[in-house]
């Protein structure tokens, strides 16, 4: 007879040896792997209290009807669980706490889809080992990954807010924007440049046509040149891209036309010099040293040439205005130029400048979609807080939502 | 006594630029001609890039991406030595490649020194793919078949059957893989259409100008880590117990910061004393 | 013509925006092999667009010389330099030899572009030295802000500082880690809804002036 003491003492210290022989898993199954492209099974199991690191579970396959078992894994059994944020709510293949094991297609053991394969699960701690019932699986490849059908209600969101933000410029073309500090400045610099006789410089950075900050460049290049061809200053605009370049000769002249003034456009202000990012530096330096433009602009997405360029415009003693979307030039431009407009207030001058409803519609609407990102931002970090402080998962039905599974 | 202090300030502030530029010139190559070798501090983000890789097992498939071109050389070639080196070290099989075609000789020539210093064979441990256009879409197919993106290394040679590539069918069978970038075509496209769809760890190395950009990649997970500039290429250099032209770079480094400094405060101190005077400019 | 130039472009846009957007959230290897094809696709023209590009620059400067514009003489030195380094890349067949000798191309590689490149880049050491000598005052609380933090990172950031002063490593791991990806996050999620809100409107044919010529609503 077992005294109470020593029993009690055991059950302290000895949990292990009491543990018990090693039991068949509970609830195995085969399914096919969900949202994926085929070639994979998963595994499924209740997680046992009894589960530790001595023990070790293997799992063992064969294509159907049996061919003979071979040993695919094997691991502890106090591992693969499903935890927290593993999968979304609304596709939860395993429950959480529940042991779940992904078996894609490998050179060891193929897996084709549509054929069936029987799996087994040995649990083996010392010389014991138990095997499971068998289950029998069929893998096969998805139309719809539904762990991201979260990210496609944004993005088709985020279309209806932005085509209904564009119809609704097109009604109101005068809806509220926010006055842009560098904008002030453009006058002022044209302005400048006619009193001195000297020219005034303008850059579309280095991006193509299909780069949303080459395309508010020249929405902002025909404004200055309207203004420009009043004044009838001149206007220089060396480019890096041909096809920027045959977009911007047409928005230059339609420009004068516009201001009255189409006797005034010059064909070659707008010119190619080359796409190689230094030569094209190089040439624009020394227009600068030897024309001495008294405003230079640089609109558009930058690279490491920004600050050679400002450096070398701040050295002749122009005014300079720069609009870009490239943050990592950002602090060169701040230093070296009188203004900058940063990120988004580059689009935002286009669609004030311009007030073309598809431009100001679009601010608009990413203006909302934004102000929805912070409202998640701030409820989701107080959600995610509060689940932790409360020691709750609940929170995570919300907060799922936003998650980017994979 | 004041007024003359005034001029001086004046004169300071509209110093001739030449003149900054010969103290710049001085302080980066006096140290380079007697270095005084400091100590070099080790950051998480350079030191996650060097845990993963040691403990990546032998012949492992390590991707190194040369995403810049001559102009990035002095910041990103010692990074991609110091990386190449700890990855030979560890018998990992490399495979290297770019998207800046201007890059390609240099990518080569790196890869090759190093490989023939620590007696690695092109083809059997290491083999450098090239350039092949399409950016992100030369992404995409790598992640699709290695071999069609790639059908011969820079060489020449047909990579199907390279025993450096044995096993491997696409981005999904590398290990780990290290976009060092300048710029555009570099780490975040990497992530996009590399990582994201095809699952392998990545990491980057950046010039000491777009690194601080890519702090809200590394702080969410998207590369494991990341190497800034010189001092990155200089840290890893010195966790790898071998150093390089990024070590031997850093005092350069350190004088040239530490004249700028004194150039700014100096700036400052000129800027206030004349900002009593009303109506002259500053 | 206007079906060539306009509605046939903006109906090629459209469906293929549309896939392949979709092709994003299809797992199905149908939609892997179609995003292959289109890659394959993608590099082709990619590599069109080298030829494209070397044609305008012909071109431009070829206009150039028979104008005899100003600065033409440098036009006639860049078709020279063009002409030589592809003769001498053909006639090379690459940068080193089978036994690892350097070639005459692997020759103007070393000796010319890489240090014309390395000089262009390095000019920006010295320019940041003047810019930061002219820029970086206390005029304003917020630009004192700015020159202190600076400061302390070009401390934190070289062995020098770390030396001197131990505190500004940490100081500059917490900017770099907490306030400047604050930021950079902020300024990344602006610039990307930009960048998603451009491929929608040219999806959607809303955005039209990637085809060239003037206004066309």
């Amino acid at each position: 007879m077992i005294p109470a003491s020593l029993l009690f003492f055991l059950l302290l210290i000895g949990e292990p040896v009491f543990a018990g022989p090693p039991t068949s898993p509970e609830g195995f199954r085969v399914l096919d792997t969900p949202n994926d492209a085929g070639k994979s099974l998963s595994l499924a199991w209740k997680a046992s209290p009894s589960d530790s690191k001595d023990r070790t579970v293997q799992v063992w396959a064969a294509k159907s009807p049996p061919a003979a078992f071979q040993k695919v894994a094997e691991f502890p059994s106090n591992t693969r669980y499903v935890k927290t944020g593993d999968f979304p709510w609304w596709v939860q293949p395993a429950g959480k706490g529940d042991h779940y094991v992904k078996l894609p297609s490998s050179q060891a053991f193929p897996i084709e889809d549509g054929k069936p394969y029987t799996v087994k699960l040995l649990t083996h701690e010392g010389t014991q080992d138990v095997w499971s019932e068998a289950a029998e699986g069929v893998s096969a490849p998805n139309y719809f990954n539904l762990v991201q059908v979260n990210n496609l209600v944004f993005v088709l969101a985020f279309t209806g807010v932005l085509l209904g933000s564009i119809a609704a410029a097109r009604r109101n073309p005068h809806i509220y924007l926010r006055r842009i500090a560098g904008l002030d400045a453009v006058e002022e610099a044209i302005g400048r440049s006619t009193e001195m006789g000297r020219p005034i410089l303008y850059l579309t950075g280095s991006g193509g046509m299909s780069d949303v900050s080459t395309i508010a460049a020249t929405v902002i290049l025909g404004q200055v040149a309207k203004k420009v061809a009043h004044y009838e200053t001149t206007l220089k605009v060396p480019h890096r891209d041909p096809i920027v370049m045959a977009v911007c000769q047409e928005i230059v002249k339609e420009a004068y036309v516009e201001a009255g003034r189409p006797d005034a456009f010059k064909e070659d202000t707008n010119f190619f010099i080359t796409d190689d990012q230094f030569s094209y530096t190089a040439a624009v330096d020394g227009i600068m040293l030897r024309e001495k433009p008294a405003a230079n602009f640089f609109m558009g997405s930058y690279f490491a040439e920004s600050l050679l360029l400002t450096e070398t415009g701040a050295s002749t003693g122009a005014i300079q205005i720069a609009g870009t979307d490239s943050d990592h030039q950002l602090p060169f431009f701040v230093t070296t130029c009188d203004y900058t407009l940063i990120g988004e207030e580059l689009y935002a001058a286009s669609a004030y400048l311009s007030r073309e409803p598809v431009l100001v519609g679009t601010l608009r609407g990413q203006d909302i979609s934004k102000a929805f990102i912070m409202s998640v931002l701030v409820i989701g970090t107080a959600l995610a807080t509060a689940g932790v402080m409360l020691q709750t998962d609940a929170f995570n039905y919300a907060l799922d939502l936003f998650r980017d599974f994979k | 006594m004041k007024g003359a202090l005034k001029d001086f300030a004046r004169r300071m502030i509209a110093i001739d630029r030449r003149i900054i530029f010969l103290l710049i010139a001085a302080a980066t190559l006096l140290p380079l001609l007697n270095p005084f070798g400091l100590p070099i501090k080790v950051s998480p983000e350079v030191k996650a890039v060097y845990d993963y890789m040691d403990a990546l097992p032998e012949r492992s498939v390590f991707l190194l991406s040369f995403d810049f071109d001559p102009s990035s050389k002095p910041e990103l070639e010692p990074q991609a030595v110091a990386l190449l080196r700890h990855a030979f070290r560890k018998n990992l099989r490399v495979i290297a490649m770019t998207h800046w075609i201007t890059g390609t000789g240099l990518a080569d020539g790196v890869v090759a020194q190093v490989a023939a210093e620590t007696g690695k064979e092109r083809g059997k441990d290491y083999v450098f793919l090239g350039w092949a256009p399409g950016g992100y879409a030369l992404i995409i197919s790598m992640g699709q078949d290695l071999y069609k993106a790639f059908p011969s290394d820079y060489s020449k040679t047909p990579t199907l059957g390279m025993p450096v590539l044995e096993g491997v069918r696409n981005l999904r069978d590398v290990n780990y893989m290290v976009s060092l970038a300048a710029g555009g075509a570099g780490i975040e496209m990497w992530y996009v259409f590399g990582k994201d769809k095809y699952r392998f760890e990545m990491a980057g190395g950046a010039t000491g100008v777009i690194a601080p950009g890519l702090y809200p990649f590394l702080r969410s997970g998207q590369i494991n880590g990341l190497i800034g500039g010189l001092q990155g290429a200089a840290e890893y250099e010195t966790l790898i117990g071998r150093k390089g032209m990024a070590v031997a770079g850093m005092d350069a480094q350190s004088a040239t910061h530490f004249v700028i400094i004194v150039l700014v405060v100096l700036c400052n101190v000129f800027y206030f004393t004349l900002r009593g005077d009303k109506g002259k400019p500053v | 013509m206007i079906f060539l130039k306009r509605q046939l472009p903006l109906a090629i846009t459209f469906v293929m925006g549309v896939v392949f957007a979709l092709q994003y959230y299809i797992p199905h290897p149908v939609s892997e092999e179609a995003i292959t094809k289109v890659s394959d696709w993608m590099k082709i023209i990619s590599g069109f667009a080298l030829v494209l590009g070397i044609a305008s620059v012909f071109h431009v400067h070829a206009v150039k010389i028979r104008r005899q514009a100003p600065g033409w003489g440098y036009s006639g030195v860049l078709f020279a330099a063009i002409v030589i380094t592809m003769g001498v890349g053909f006639w090379s067949g690459g940068e080193s030899k089978a036994d690892g000798a350097q070639t005459a191309f692997g020759w103007l590689y070393d000796y010319t572009m890489v240090p014309l490149q390395g000089t262009m880049f390095s000019i920006l050491a010295f320019f940041i030295a003047s810019a930061a000598y002219r820029a970086f005052r206390a005029r304003s609380p917020e630009a004192s802000v700015l020159l202190v933090s600076a400061v302390v990172v070009m401390m934190g950031r070289v062995p020098l500082g770390q030396f001197l002063a131990p505190w500004t490593w940490d100081v500059t791991q917490w900017l770099l880690n907490v306030l400047n990806s604050a930021v950079r996050r902020a300024i990344l999620i602006g610039v990307s809804m930009g960048s998603v809100g451009l491929s929608l409107k040219i999806i959607l044919g809303k955005e039209r002036s990637y085809l060239g010529g003037g206004k066309d609503q």
